[in-house]
This record gives C-alpha cells, structure tokens and sequence, in this order.
C-alpha cells in the first residue's frame, strides 16, 4: 500500500465491478446472516437471507454470460489441469494466473454452490415452533421443514469451513508466494507479466439484466412463490412476533 | 400340606435364603425404574403433546396463508389444538423439570410461579376454544384474529417458561 500504489503500474483489468461488488457483499452478509440467526432476529435474517439468494442467483448468471474471468466455463478446468497446477505451486514456476487458477476455480464453485444450497434450505427452514420460517416453509409438512432447518445448520458449519479453507489460502498465497490476491479483488486490477491475454470483459447492461433476472427470483420467492393462477402468500396472517 | 416354598410341583423346593435374596435384589431394583420411569412418561406425553399443537398450529397457519384456504384443514388443526390445549395445565407434576436430570426446555419458573403457570395454560384452553369455534363459523377474518389471539397466549407462556432458543 503506501506511496507504492502511485508508482505502481495500472495493471491489467481482471476483476470485473459486478465480481468485486458480488464478493465482497458476501463478505459483509455472512457475518450479519450468522448474527441475525444466533440472536432470533428472524425477520431481519429472512430479509438478508434473500438478498444473499438475489446475490447468488446473479453470480450465477454471470458465471453463464459475464466476463471472462467470472464464467464457469473458462475458470472450471479437467483434473489434468488442475494437477499441473498443483505440481506447479509446489515447485517454483508459480506464475500468476489471469483469473481464477485451475484449483481456485473449484473452491469458487464449491463455495457458491455451497451458498445456493444454503439460500434454497433457507427459504423452507423454521424455528422450534414454526413461527419464524421461509417464505416457501408453508408449502412442505412440519417433519419436511425440521429435516430442511437441520440441513440448513449443518449448511452453515460447512460454510464456516469452506471460508476458512479460503481464508487460509489466500494467507497461503501472500505469505509463501507473495502474491497479494486480495488487493485485486478490490481494485479490479493487478501487474501481469508483459504479453499476458487480457480478459474480455462483459458489458455492464448485461449484469443491469442479471440483476434484474435474481432480483425478480427473490422478490418472488418472498411472495411465497406463488405459481401461475395462484394468488401470492397471504401477508396479513397474524405477524410471527406476536405469535409464540 | 404342600411345601410352602416350593415354586412348582417340582421334586425340590427352592431353599428359602435364596428366595430372600431374589426378593432383596428384585424389590429396590423395580422401586427404582418406577420412580425413574415416571417423570420421563410425563416428559415424553408432553413434549409430544406440545410437538402436535405446534405441527396443527403451522397446519393451520400455512392454509391462512394460501390463496385459497381449505376450511376442512383449518377446523381439524383447531379441533387438535383445543384437544390438546387442556393437557398443558397438568402436564408438568413436580419433579418433571430440570431436577429430573432429562433435557427439557421447561424453566423453573413453571413450578416457582404455579399460580401464574396456572392462569397461562388456562388462557390457552380459552383461546384454543375460541379459535376452534372461528373455525367451525368458516369466518376468514374470524380464524385470522382468534389464530392471532391462541398464537399469542403460545408465545406468552413461552416467553416466561420455556428456555429461550
């Protein structure tokens, strides 16, 4: 950081703004879903819980049609590839890789399909008495949900897990190979060697669609996901804080 | 005169200081299970009790929130509550709390404020009542409101004497 950062040169443009904003909402919204859960305060947690969903669905999408850097396709990579990049690390070729590496590209998917999980047992799970649940925990049976919620505990711990796994890479990266992974993720940029491809990035009214696409998931999930011909959740049944 | 202590018609009678010490280890050891046994018995009818009102409680709740609410599911889950409303009150005898040593999420408060306990658990039986009569009027508005009102008595008595989750 300090003085360097003026002298250092612009870089190349790896991290689009929908990734950056996608990753680090995630880092605020675990901590604040944790909280909303440990102390009761469900409603808040439901709230949160959707637009984590609306967040996931994006990341999603983009990983179909965004950026280079951000789509399954390019970053997923066979098992021969991701060995060659193990045996790279071990040894000393490690080059910095434009994106995300080849092992990194399955913690991506495992993380975010971890997350879809989470956000999907979420919407049917419930509290001890049923009073507190997801906008489609009316539409399974009370022994469906209980099994669900139980999932959904055990989803959180893996997360825990997983994220520590990413934490401790990224430490891993910065302290034995010196390379800084989070400052990129921020700024969207870092130095590449002269020649590297540089990543084509996607439009911005393309993720203004994707958005748009999850936002409308979540606002209908919210409404109990209400099918054609259906009338959407009833929203004036008795309020769950006044009822147990 | 048969002999007294034989068990059977058996050729040898069963010698007395054996019987005894049967009798020594039988007795003490069925006292015991009797008085283990019982507080867990009333546990388990209770929690299970509890475990039915809170599945026909969502039952009902999760048709209030459909479009269109089926009137035969809402009078059969408020049928099962008032059925089970009235268990509450004696559902928990001394010795069924903590002190058993079993997990239960009853508080002490339940036997330290008996009168109060009291007076919760019949508030429940009224607004149980009273929801299964909105029920059986097919009454929309009246189910929501008598729902509410049988929702909050739940939570009130959970509030002050259920271990908070």
């Amino acid at each position: 950081m300090r003085a360097v950062s003026s002298a250092r040169a612009p870089g190349t443009k790896l991290w689009d703004l929908p990734v950056r904003l996608v990753h680090w909402s995630f880092v605020a919204l675990l901590p604040l879903l944790w909280w909303s859960a440990e102390e009761g305060r469900l409603d808040l947690h439901r709230t949160l819980g959707l637009v984590m969903l609306a967040l996931v669905a994006f990341r999603l999408l983009w990983g179909l049609v965004g950026s280079e850097t951000a789509r399954f396709a390019v970053f997923l990579r066979g098992p021969r590839a991701v060995a060659a990049y193990v045996r790279g690390l071990r040894g000393c070729t490690h080059a910095p890789v434009v994106g995300h590496n080849p092992l990194g590209g399955w913690s991506v998917l495992a993380l975010l399909g971890l997350l879809a999980v989470q956000v999907t047992l979420g919407l049917f799970a419930q509290d001890t008495d049923a009073v507190q649940s997801g906008p489609l925990n009316y539409r399974v049976s009370w022994d469906t949900a209980k099994a669900l919620s139980a999932a959904h505990e055990v989803g959180f711990n893996l997360i825990l897990g997983f994220t520590a796994l990413h934490l401790a890479a990224i430490v891993w990266y910065r302290v034995v190979r010196r390379d800084d992974l989070v400052r990129p993720m921020l700024t969207g940029k870092r130095a590449f060697p002269a020649g590297v491809a540089v990543p084509k990035l996607a439009p911005l009214w393309r993720a203004g669609v994707c958005a748009a696409l999850a936002g409308a998931l979540a606002w209908w999930l919210s409404l109990g996901g209400p099918l054609p011909g259906e009338a959407p959740a009833a929203q004036d049944v008795p309020s769950a804080a006044e009822y147990m | 005169m048969p002999p007294l202590l034989s068990l059977s018609t058996g050729e040898k009678p069963v010698k007395l200081p054996l019987l005894i010490s049967l009798a020594a280890l039988t007795v003490p050891a069925t006292a015991m299970v009797a008085v283990a046994a019982a507080p867990v018995a009333v546990m388990k009818a209770r929690h299970h009790n509890f475990e039915n009102m809170g599945r026909a409680m969502k039952v009902l709740f999760d048709q209030l929130r459909k479009g269109a609410p089926n009137f035969k599911v809402i009078q059969a889950s408020a049928n099962t509550l008032a059925a089970s409303a009235p268990r509450v009150g004696s559902d928990f005898p001394k010795g069924s709390g903590p002190e058993s040593g079993r997990k239960t999420d009853a508080l002490p408060a339940i036997w330290e404020r008996q009168a109060e306990f009291a007076k919760a658990a019949g508030q429940l039986v009224v607004t149980t009542k009273a929801l299964q009569a909105a029920a059986a009027s097919g009454d929309l508005a009246r189910i929501k409101a008598a729902a509410g009102q049988a929702g909050s008595t739940c939570k009130g008595c959970h509030d002050q004497f259920r271990k908070p989750h």
